[in-house]
């Protein structure tokens, strides 16, 4: 072996022979933590906040306030602190540089909330970070500013974007990657956010609930996983998708298991069918809760019966119907038909690749009403 | 063949002139085809590459206007092909501004390097698979009978390769870049699917030919050629002193990447 290739999924052969999974090649020089972020020391918890008051469904108006409550009690209860300083302390000290990833595909109607952003950067200011060590971070830039951040956060807070222009590969790291042929594409490689490997020491990630025509829907895992590499695109061919191995070995890759330590899943705003993006207004949905945690598949397993329970009540196909008969092509707003094959299944994959609980009898769900 | 070790510059057609005997090609340029099916995602290239791999004696026609010019003149030069340029008054002086960077670029007795051998029937299908191993980066050169030394050797009709699967070309191409192996490719190019590319080498160095077919710049092309080198030299057409990012030996491949590609770069490498 390469004195620089980590085969990192050596435990995995027997899984892909079983699944049928492409042949990945993950390289990277990145060792793993002694103790990874993902699952982190809250495996196959999560906690659960709602509040009826964080958004109004009308006017989309969010409430500040709600929200920073929101925020507090749910850090409070993942790490059993008493105050807001200690909880954000049992993560980030002072000497942290912290990426927050966040999730614009579907700015300007559904995005990482602007309020619920700077409630997290708030708190970090708190524990004693510098706005200069606060990267909030996008793959796009027109999808990332677009959002306006930087109305809601202290100035020297970086608000970047990754891909400038979009398709450059400068801001992915050349020594970390994952390689696979998936359809027969040149370019096999897909790259790891530079920021990732070269200048965070943590990672916050902040994704939405969402459908997803591919994934079946998108929440901590393909934000963390797709949100963070170059070339991801190319996983997805005619009805066919490679979402159900691609995420979970994206996730894994080092050092962005390891420095991913906390999920903050934002779901003041949903999306129930179409996803990633806003096709259509009528999509949108208000579930008005938040999720923490450090485990990433539990908090997707929960996505899942969200996600489900709202296209059933819409009269919308399951996320887990795969069949042929109805794949539709260009029929985005067909919520009879679907554009893939769906993989909800990436989300039980990458708990075989030990990214979490997918065992709902084996999460625990504490959940608070505010 | 072994070429550049006299450069080989395109020439201006003059005006009214009309040579009879040479092949016209078509613009070099990048079709995208977003509302046709197709049997792979990437963007439809027209590149003339393969034609002047197969007639390198022949003299070529262009008749290009605008930044075509550029691309049409470099793309004859890194084939070493006898070529003409038929352009209006723009396309003059885009076309001076290519010569005379194809000027800086310093003779050198390089091969062209391959891992195919085609045995070339001068058949349509050769020629279009020919056109696809350009347009996928699969270097090959053409051959009078299979070369022990490469490592695919392909001769349309026989056994390993029925007439049959001509009829697929870019699954024929893909059988025949498995049949290499990904990591066994002499070049590879990351962050772009419309650069193309050509290597040649000999002990002492090698150079790297990239030619961009979009009509925008590709920001960062990360470039991975086996063979261990020391340093490079990059020319890029357009910016005044280019630069290499990223270098980096592996085992025995040297990687780097050019910062940024408009119509056409030359990058020589040192051992």
């Amino acid at each position: 072996m390469d004195r620089r290739t980590f085969m990192q999924l050596a435990a995995a052969p027997a899984l892909f022979a079983a699944t049928g999974a492409p042949a990945y090649r993950v390289v990277s020089n990145h060792a793993p933590a002694a103790n990874p972020g993902m699952p982190g020391p809250y495996r196959g918890v999560v906690i659960r906040v709602h509040s009826d008051a964080a958004i109004n469904s009308e006017t989309e108006r969010v409430d500040s306030a709600i929200v920073r409550k929101m925020l507090s009690n749910g850090m409070r209860s993942l790490t059993g602190a008493k105050a807001d300083r200690d909880a954000w302390a049992h993560f980030f000290s002072s000497s942290d540089i912290v990426g927050i990833k966040v999730n614009c595909s579907g700015a300007p109607d559904i995005m990482s909330t602007p309020e619920v952003v700077a409630g997290i950067v708030e708190n970090l200011l708190n524990v004693g970070l510098k706005p200069d060590q606060i990267y909030i971070y996008e793959r796009f830039l027109d999808q990332l500013t677009s959002v306006h951040y930087d109305r809601y956060v202290p100035a020297g807070v970086h608000i970047l974007a990754v891909e400038t222009p979009r398709g450059s590969i400068r801001g992915y790291d050349p020594n970390t990657y994952v390689e696979v042929d998936f359809f027969g594409e040149d370019d096999t490689r897909s790259n790891l956010v530079r920021l990732v490997t070269e200048r965070f020491t943590k990672i916050i990630n902040v994704p939405n609930m969402k459908d997803h025509g591919a994934a079946g829907v998108t929440g901590c895992l393909k934000n963390i996983a797709y949100g963070n590499f170059s070339n991801v695109a190319r996983s997805h061919m005619r009805e066919k998708t490679n979402t159900l191995s691609f995420i979970g070995t994206l996730a894994c890759v080092e050092p962005l298991r390891s420095k991913t330590v906390l999920n903050i899943m934002d779901g003041l705003r949903g999306v129930w069918h179409g996803g990633p993006f806003v096709q259509n207004k009528h999509f949108l949905f208000y579930p008005k809760l938040m999720m923490f945690g450090t485990d990433p598949v539990a908090i997707d397993r929960l996505l899942l019966d969200v996600i489900e329970e709202k296209r059933k009540a819409e009269g919308a196909l399951s996320v887990w119907d795969r069949s042929l008969a109805n794949i539709k092509p260009n029929s985005r707003q067909d919520i009879h038909a679907n554009q893939f094959i769906r993989e909800p299944g990436h989300i039980e994959y990458a708990a075989k690749l030990g990214l979490g609980e997918y065992d709902k009898s084996r999460i625990h769900v504490e959940s608070l009403e505010l | 063949m072994m070429f550049a070790a006299i450069l080989l510059l395109p020439r201006l057609l003059s005006p009214g002139a009309e040579p009879k005997d040479a092949v016209p090609l078509a613009p070099p340029r990048v079709q995208y085809r977003f509302n046709e099916a197709s049997a792979t995602r990437s963007p439809w290239i027209d590149a003339n590459g393969w034609r002047m791999i197969r007639a390198p004696s022949r003299t070529f026609l262009y008749h290009v206007t605008g930044d075509a010019v550029a691309l049409a003149a470099a793309e004859a030069f890194t084939y070493g092909s006898d070529a003409l340029i038929a352009t209006d008054a723009s396309g003059t002086d885009v076309f001076n501004r290519m010569l005379d960077f194809l000027r800086q670029i310093p003779a050198a007795d390089l091969n062209p390097v391959a891992d195919i051998g085609v045995l070339d029937d001068a058949s349509d299908a050769a020629g279009e698979l020919m056109n696809l191993l350009t347009r996928q980066n699969l270097l090959y050169k053409l051959e009078n009978a299979p070369d022990p030394s490469l490592r695919v050797n392909v001769r349309l009709g026989s056994k390993e390769y029925p007439s049959e699967e001509a009829g697929n070309p870019s699954l024929l191409a893909h059988k025949i870049r498995s049949q290499v192996g990904d990591e066994n490719r002499s070049l590879r190019i990351y962050g772009s699917e419309v650069v193309i590319a050509r290597f040649a080498a000999n002990g002492r160095q090698a150079r790297v030919y990239l030619l961009n077919y979009a009509n925008r710049p590709v920001r960062g092309l990360r470039v991975r050629v086996r063979g261990a080198y020391a340093r490079g030299e990059p020319r890029v057409f357009g910016v005044a002193s280019a630069d290499l990012e990223d270098w980096s030996r592996d085992g025995s491949a040297t990687e780097f990447t050019v910062s940024e590609l408009g119509t056409y770069a030359v990058i020589d490498l040192f051992r």
